[in-house]
C-alpha cells in the first residue's frame, strides 16, 4: 500500500470525526477565501475608478480618507487642462444615494461636452443634452436592476429624471450607476464649484510620470492615481479590508489550528498502541511524524477544497443583492485561493505539531503495552 | 561466516522498573550463536520478556551491554533502523494492525527498507505464501483465525530479511493444535533460512522444540539444558 493511501485510510477509520473536523477547518478557510475575493473585487472596482471614462490616470484631493469625499475645485480643473501634456481634462462630481431599490446609486456629475472624452459606449438613446438638466444615463446593470429603458422617469433627489440613454463601459462602478449633468450634481450635492475627481487623457507620446511629477510638484494638494498603491492614499477603505482580511486569516488559523488539534490528539491517543507496533517494526520517528502530519495535511486540504466550494457559493450568493451587484463582481483569482489553501496548511501544521511530537516521543514498549 | 560466530551477546544486564522498585532483570548474561534456536523459559515475572525487549531494543537496559553481530545497541544511534533489518519480532499477541490486510501488514516494516510500492507488495505476497496465507492477502486480521494471525505475524517479522528472530510467546494464546502449526513454521524458517531464533515461552514443551533451553529465575539466566536430541524433540512432539 504506497504510504498516502496508509494515511488516507488512517482518516477514513473516523469518518464522521474527519468530516465534522474538515468542515471546521473548512468554515475559516471559507471566510479567508471570501473575503479575499471581495476585497480583490473592491480592488478592481477602485482600478476601474482609476480608470474611468478611457483616462490614464485620475487626480483626487490628496490625504482623504475616502475618494468619496476628495474635494478639488474647477479652478484646479482648468489648471490641469493648461499643462501640456493633457489632451483633457474631465472634471466628475461623484455622488451616492438612494435611487429605487439601491440605497449606494452611485451618480457621476460631469458636463455633457465632456461625454465625447469620456468614452461612454452607448447601448441605447443618446448622450446628455447641453443644457438638459432632468437627463440621465444609466449603466446597464443599473437599467436592469431598475428596470428602466430609454424615455422612462427615475426619482432621485426629489427629481425626476428622463433617462435618455443607456451604456455600458465594463466598469462596475460606472455600470452599475447613472451619468447626470455636473451642474445638476452640484446643486443637489450643494457643492458649486466642485468636483470629487479630474480624469486626464494625456496627449500621445506624453511621459506620465513626468507629468504627474509636475501636477504634484505644482499642486501638492492634489493626489494623481495612476495605480492601487496611489489609490490607497486617498482611500483608506481597502487597506482596512486588508487588515481585516489578516486579522481573520489569522484567526481562521488559530481556531481552525485548535481544532485539528484536538482531533489529532484524539487520534494519536486511541491508536497509542498502533504507533509501539510501528516504532517495534522499524518504523523511524520521521516516518510516524510523516504520518501524523500528513493525515492533518490532508484533513486540512480537505476542509480547503470544501471552504473553496462554499466560498464561491456564498460570494455568487450575494449577488442576489442589486446593490452589491452595482459595485462588486466577484475576481477569482489563483492567489485567493492560494491564501486558503496556505491557510489550511498553516492549520495542519499548528493542530498536528504536538500530537506527532507525542506520537514520536512513545516508548515503543510502553505504547505496545498501552490499553 | 561462522556458525559459530556469537550474534547476541548480552552481557550483566540490569533492568528496573517504577524508579528501581521492581526489578526484572537482576545481571542477565547470555550469548547466542549465530543460526541457534534458543529457546528461554521460566515461571512468569522471571524476565524473560524483559530480556527479549532489550534485545530487540524496544526499550534500554539500566547498565550491562548488549551486543548484536559486533555492535554494541547503547552504541547505536539508531534503533529503528537496527529494529527494521536487524530482528523480526513475533509477540503474543499478534499485534497487527486491524484496519490493514493482511498483505498490508505484512508490509508495515518494508516502509523503511526503501522498496516500491510493487516490490513492497509481491515481497508480501512472496511471505505470505510462505506461511501458507497467500490466498488470504486482502483479509483483514479481525477475519482471521487465532493461529492465522499469528502465521501474519510471521511473515510480518520476514518483512526485510532479519538475521534474527524474536518471539515472545508466539503460541501463548493458542490452541495446542494451532500452537504447534506456528512453532513448526518457526522453525522451519530457523533451518531453511539460516536465521538465528530466540523464542520466550514458559510452556517447556514449546521450549523443547528449541536446540538449547535458557532457564531464568528471578531476572537471572541460572541454567542452559542441553539441546535435546531430535530423537528427544520427536518425542515431546509424539506426546502433544
Amino acid at each position: 500500500m504506497p504510504f498516502f493511501m496508509l494515511i488516507f485510510r488512517n482518516l477514513l477509520r473516523q469518518r464522521v470525526r474527519t468530516l465534522l473536523t474538515a468542515f471546521g477547518i473548512s468554515l475559516g478557510i471559507t471566510t479567508v477565501i471570501a473575503l479575499g475575493v471581495v476585497t480583490d473585487s473592491l480592488r478592481a472596482t477602485a482600478q476601474d475608478i482609476l480608470k474611468a471614462g478611457g483616462s490614464d490616470f485620475a487626480i483626487a484631493q490628496s490625504g482623504s480618507a475616502d475618494i468619496t469625499y476628495s474635494t478639488v475645485t474647477e479652478e484646479q480643473l482648468q489648471a490641469v487642462a493648461a499643462y501640456d501634456g493633457v489632451e483633457h481634462a474631465t472634471g466628475v462630481l461623484l455622488a451616492v444615494s438612494r435611487l429605487g431599490s439601491n440605497p449606494y446609486f452611485i451618480q457621476l456629475g460631469l458636463d455633457p461636452s465632456d461625454l465625447e472624452y469620456f468614452q461612454v459606449p452607448l447601448l441605447a438613446g443618446r448622450h446628455l443634452a447641453p443644457d438638459a438638466p432632468n437627463e440621465i444615463l444609466l449603466g446597464q446593470e443599473a437599467a436592469s436592476q431598475l428596470d428602466k429603458k430609454v424615455g422612462d422617469t427615475v426619482e432621485l433627489k426629489d427629481r425626476t429624471f428622463t433617462v435618455v440613454g443607456t451604456y455600458r463601459t465594463g466598469n462596475t462602478y460606472e455600470d452599475g450607476g447613472g451619468m447626470l449633468p455636473l451642474a445638476t450634481v452640484q446643486e443637489y450635492e450643494r457643492k458649486q464649484g466642485l468636483i470629487t475627481l479630474i480624469y486626464v487623457k494625456a496627449k500621445p507620446g506624453t511621459d506620465l510620470d513626468a507629468l504627474t511629477a509636475q501636477i504634484k510638484d505644482d499642486h501638492p494638494e492634489l493626489a494623481t492615481l495612476r495605480t492601487l498603491s496611489d489609490y490607497a492614499d486617498v482611500d483608506q477603505g481597502l487597506q482596512l479590508m486588508d487588515a481585516a482580511n489578516l486579522a481573520i486569516s489569522f484567526l481562521a488559523v488559530f481556531i481552525g489550528g485548535i481544532g485539528v488539534m484536538n482531533t489529532m490528539v484524539m487520534s494519536v491517543m486511541e491508536r497509542t498502541r498502533e504507533f509501539g507496533i510501528l516504532r517495534a517494526v522499524g518504523w523511524r520517528p520521521r516516518r510516524v511524524l510523516a504520518m501524523v502530519l500528513g493525515e492533518s495535511i490532508l484533513l486540512c486540504l480537505i476542509g480547503a477544497v470544501i471552504g473553496s466550494i462554499l466560498a464561491v457559493f456564498f460570494t455568487r450568493l450575494i449577488l442576489v443583492f442589486p446593490v452589491v451587484r452595482s459595485f462588486l463582481d466577484p475576481q477569482y483569482t489563483p492567489e485567493v485561493f492560494l491564501r486558503g489553501l496556505v491557510v489550511g496548511v498553516a492549520v495542519a501544521l499548528l493542530g498536528a505539531l504536538y500530537p506527532a511530537i507525542r506520537a514520536v516521543r512513545l516508548a515503543p514498549i510502553q505504547a505496545i503495552r498501552y490499553e | 561466516m561462522s556458525r559459530n560466530r556469537i550474534v547476541i551477546d548480552v552481557q550483566d544486564v540490569v533492568k528496573t522498573y517504577e524508579e528501581r522498585r521492581i526489578h526484572a532483570l537482576n545481571g542477565a548474561t547470555l550469548q547466542v550463536r549465530e543460526g541457534e534456536f534458543v529457546a528461554i523459559t521460566g515461571p512468569s515475572g522471571c524476565g524473560k520478556s524483559t530480556l527479549l525487549h532489550l534485545i530487540a531494543a524496544l526499550d534500554r537496559p539500566d547498565s550491562g551491554r548488549i551486543i548484536v553481530n559486533g555492535v554494541d545497541l547503547a552504541q547505536m544511534r539508531d534503533l529503528s533502523l537496527y529494529r527494521a533489518h536487524q530482528v523480526g519480532l513475533v509477540f503474543q499477541l499478534h499485534n497487527l494492525l486491524p484496519t490493514l490486510s493482511a498483505s498490508a501488514n505484512v508490509q508495515l516494516p518494508m516502509y523503511e527498507a526503501e522498496l516500491s510500492f510493487w516490490q513492497r507488495r509481491t515481497k508480501a505476497q512472496q511471505l505470505l505464501e510462505a506461511v501458507g496465507l497467500g490466498d488470504r492477502a486482502g483479509t483483514p486480521p479481525t477475519k482471521l483465525s487465532g493461529g492465522e494471525r499469528q502465521r501474519v505475524a510471521i511473515a510480518r517479522a520476514l518483512a526485510n530479511d532479519p538475521p534474527i528472530l524474536l518471539a515472545d510467546e508466539p503460541t501463548g494464546n493458542l490452541d495446542s493444535k494451532a500452537g504447534q502449526m506456528v512453532l513448526e513454521l518457526l522453525r522451519s524458517i530457523q533451518e531453511e533460512r539460516g536465521v538465528t531464533l530466540v523464542l520466550v515461552s514458559h510452556d517447556l514443551q514449546i521450549a523443547a522444540a528449541a536446540q538449547r533451553i535458557v532457564r531464568m529465575l528471578d531476572g537471572r539466566v541460572v541454567d542452559e539444558g542441553e539441546a535435546p536430541s531430535a530423537a528427544a524433540r520427536e518425542a515431546v512432539e509424539e506426546e502433544r
